[in-house]
């Protein structure tokens, strides 16, 4: 009968990938879902949704509703009467409140980035960012979790944390140098290093008087030990596992002068002047009172020709005398 | 200053007892007398602290003279100690005689000792009294007076008198021409001695012992040009110096290196030596109150490290040197752990070695003010502290040993009165099983008791001597900073 007629149809756009059809359309059902989602703040349920986009496919209903659940702009709640589920507008966004609390976190962060090396206290962030001390904490808290941010114990206000930067390398002041460790003074660290200062400068100058016949001056001159010598001859001896520099062996050095065991002098090496430390006898080699017992007496103040202390009952007396 | 009624009043004893007593005292030099203000007719009595307290160190002058000269000086200025006051002749006479009595073999010469005498005048040690002014008779209280050109003036002494006594054995000497030139010891000389010793020890310690020889000559050079009394001497140069060492027949390395180790000596930071120009080669001086203050100063080191330790002597220097020092500073200079820090200085400051000094921070009137505490070392006041500690340790060595041997005086004698027998039983030549049986009339026991006592009293005596020794230094260091003020 009639011809199969072909008719060429213009091949219209249809042939755009679906997925991005999808996709506009997508944004514009959601779009439209949230106006609707607007208008009725109670909520709208599948029902209302058909009656208004009644073109609307079921499976792109689905996924632009998903899509808004995920992006939580959208909630699901059940009606309280009859238990239908019912959309709605989720009204805040959890993103702002994020955001809020990383400001406060860049505050602090700026903070203890201008406090450099020497870190800071915890009462001053909060003296500078105006926050509160315990919200600050909670921030330091999760800026250490992070690793962003650490704590050092400091010597100088006992035992009190100080925060800096995580790659930052402590200042000298707050940790204390070598010789403090978490904080704490390590005295046997120190004496030992002491001790060991003191033998170097007495077998110096033991080795400066085999030279007696030269002189006293060529004695005198070579019993001399400057502090980067001793510093190298620590370093060497390996006592402790970490280098001392020439400041703290000086500090070391200064110890024993106020001991009254060695002397210090400044010598001029070409343009600087270093300081250079030898061995000294006392001008006398012990008082002499400290030979008798009063010399040394604990209850001097008290003892007299009557009463508990004297001397003819002295106990250290008695002692002495045996 | 007393009149004499008012000293037998208050003694109870009699007044005839009381004239003797004085007079023994004023006789040894420890009691002088004078006109009182407001009555000239009556005598007032002062006592010579000085003079009594160096009873204490007689022993120290004898062993001092033996060293310097010998043994015949010795025994002259023995006697003149014992005598207190006596005349040229009287010192030689007794001395001969005692000498002659240690060794019968040798009879000294008067005119060995006469000379032996003129050394002694002449270095200083002994010294002319006053003698009775012109018009003295004529007052009721005499007044004594000496020209500073006859302090020394040995008189001319007649030998013969002397030996024809001798001969016969008396025991007085009788009236002879100079009996009216009356010497005693010369304590001041003795002491700056006895401060010589200590400087030229420290020099010793300092460098070594020939510089301590160079030291010794260089304080006699001193010593020679300058007026004792004075805190800085006056300089001298560095060509006499050399002269003198010169002369001295010193020892070879001293001739060899004289320069450096006077160099070494007036570098070193004690002040044994201060150079104090160029003329001559270098003019060189001593500034006693500067070396006595380090003097002082390491005695008070020593004190405080037998007494407390060697953390508290750390902070006790670092304090002094320091001037003023905050308590963190202290302990963080001083590298020692923070409690013991605090605890060494409290203890310090208990016992009067440091000293607090507040200054306040703040200027508001109403709320309290914060303040510095600042500790320092105030060392005239430390000084005459231990001073104080020092005679009372003194005196309590000297108690303790008179009462050990007034509670066993009974058993002493009893020893002493068997010894004296049996010497005099040996020198007549009683058999010795008799002498044994004799002296084990005492027991072993009794006898070990007896030496115990003999060595305690003598620790205790030398225990005095080493206490007399930093009441020299602190005495020394007080008397020349207030000279130099």
């Amino acid at each position: 009968m009639a011809l199969k007629v072909v008719i060429k149809k213009e091949k219209v756009d249809d042939a755009r990938p679906r997925q991005s059809a999808r996709d506009d359309d997508k944004t514009e059902i959601e779009a439209r879902i949230l106006e609707l989602l607007r208008k009725y703040p109670k909520g709208i349920n599948d029902k209302i949704l058909e009656t208004h986009m009644p073109n609307l496919d079921i499976q792109i209903r689905v996924d632009v509703i998903n899509d808004l659940l995920t992006k939580k702009k959208m909630k699901l709640f059940q009606a309280p009467g009859t238990n239908e589920l019912f959309w709605g507008l989720n009204e805040q966004p959890v993103s702002i409140k994020l955001k809020e609390v990383d400001k406060e976190e860049n505050v602090v962060m700026r903070i203890i980035e201008e406090a450099g090396n020497k870190g800071i206290l915890n009462k001053d962030i909060r003296d500078q960012s105006g926050l509160n001390l315990t919200t600050i904490n909670k921030i330091l808290k999760a800026l250490e979790g992070k690793n962003l941010i650490k704590s050092v114990l400091s010597i100088s206000v006992a035992k009190i944390k100080v925060y800096m930067l995580f790659d930052l390398q402590p200042d000298r002041s707050v940790t204390g140098g070598s010789w403090y460790t978490d904080g704490e003074f390590e005295s046997e660290l120190v004496d030992i290093v002491n001790q060991q200062c003191y033998r170097m400068l007495q077998q110096k100058a033991e080795a400066a008087k085999l030279k007696a016949m030269d002189g006293p001056l060529i004695v005198r001159n070579a019993s001399f030990l400057s502090s980067k010598e001793i510093c190298q001859m620590i370093s060497d001896m390996n006592i402790v596992k970490f280098n001392l520099t020439v400041e703290e062996i000086e500090a070391i050095l200064e110890t024993l002068v106020y001991d009254g065991k060695i002397e210090m002098r400044m010598v001029s090496d070409g343009d600087e002047r270093i300081k250079t430390y030898r061995i000294v006898e006392t001008l006398l080699s012990s008082a002499a009172i400290v030979r008798i017992p009063c010399g040394v007496c604990p209850v001097i103040k008290i003892c007299g020709t009557a009463g508990e202390v004297q001397p003819k009952n002295c106990v250290y007396y008695d002692q002495w005398l045996d | 200053m007393e009149k004499l009624s008012a000293k037998s009043d208050h003694i109870y004893l009699g007044e005839a007892i009381v004239k003797k007593a004085l007079a023994v005292m004023i006789q040894h030099n420890l009691v002088k007398f004078q006109a009182s203000e407001r009555n000239n007719n009556v005598a007032e009595y002062t006592m010579i602290h000085h003079n009594v307290y160096c009873l204490i160190r007689y022993p120290k002058y004898l062993y001092m003279i033996k060293r310097i000269y010998g043994t015949s000086e010795e025994i002259l200025l023995e006697i003149l100690l014992n005598l207190g006051q006596a005349s040229a002749s009287n010192v030689i006479f007794h001395s001969a005689n005692r000498l002659n009595e240690a060794n019968d073999s040798e009879v000294l010469s008067p005119s060995a000792l006469h000379q032996s005498f003129q050394r002694l005048a002449q270095d200083n040690f002994i010294i002319r009294c006053p003698k009775l002014a012109e018009n003295a008779t004529l007052l009721k209280v005499p007044t004594l007076e000496i020209e500073e050109k006859e302090k020394f003036a040995v008189p001319n002494v007649e030998i013969e008198p002397i030996a024809r006594m001798l001969k016969e054995k008396a025991t007085q000497l009788g009236g002879h021409c100079d009996s009216e030139i009356i010497w005693r010891v010369n304590h001041e000389r003795f002491d700056i001695e006895l401060r010589n010793v200590i400087l030229v020890n420290a020099a010793a310690r300092r460098v070594d012992t020939t510089a301590g020889e160079l030291y010794h000559l260089i304080l006699k050079l001193w010593r020679e040009s300058s007026n004792p009394d004075s805190p800085v001497t006056t300089p001298v140069s560095y060509n006499v110096i050399k002269d003198a060492v010169r002369k001295n027949d010193s020892s070879p390395i001293l001739l060899e290196h004289f320069d450096h180790y006077l160099r070494v000596l007036y570098e070193d930071s004690a002040g044994l030596i201060d150079r104090a120009g160029d003329a001559g080669g270098g003019q060189f001086n001593l500034d006693y109150s500067k070396v006595f203050e380090n003097l002082a100063c390491a005695s008070l080191d020593s004190i405080v490290l037998e007494r407390f330790g060697s953390k508290a002597l750390r902070l006790f220097r670092l304090t002094r040197i320091q001037k003023f020092m905050e308590q963190d500073q202290m302990q963080n200079v001083a590298m020692i752990p923070a409690k013991e820090a605090k605890m060494f200085t409290y203890k310090l400051l208990e016992h009067n070695f440091l000293q607090i000094k507040e200054l306040k921070k703040g200027t508001s009137n109403f709320a309290p003010v914060k303040s510095f505490i600042l500790y320092h070392v105030e060392l005239p006041q430390v000084v005459r502290t231990t001073l104080e500690a020092s005679y009372k340790g003194l005196f309590n060595a000297m108690v303790r040993q008179m009462h050990d041997l007034t509670e066993n005086q009974r058993l002493l004698e009893k020893h002493a009165m068997l010894e004296s027998m049996l010497e005099r039983l040996k020198g007549d030549g009683v058999p010795d099983e008799e002498i044994a049986e004799l002296s084990d009339t005492m027991p072993p026991a009794e006898k070990s008791l007896v030496e115990k006592i003999h060595l305690m009293s003598d620790n205790l005596t030398l225990g005095q001597t080493q206490a007399d020794e930093t009441i020299l230094i602190l005495e020394s260091y007080l008397k020349f900073k207030s000279k130099e003020l």
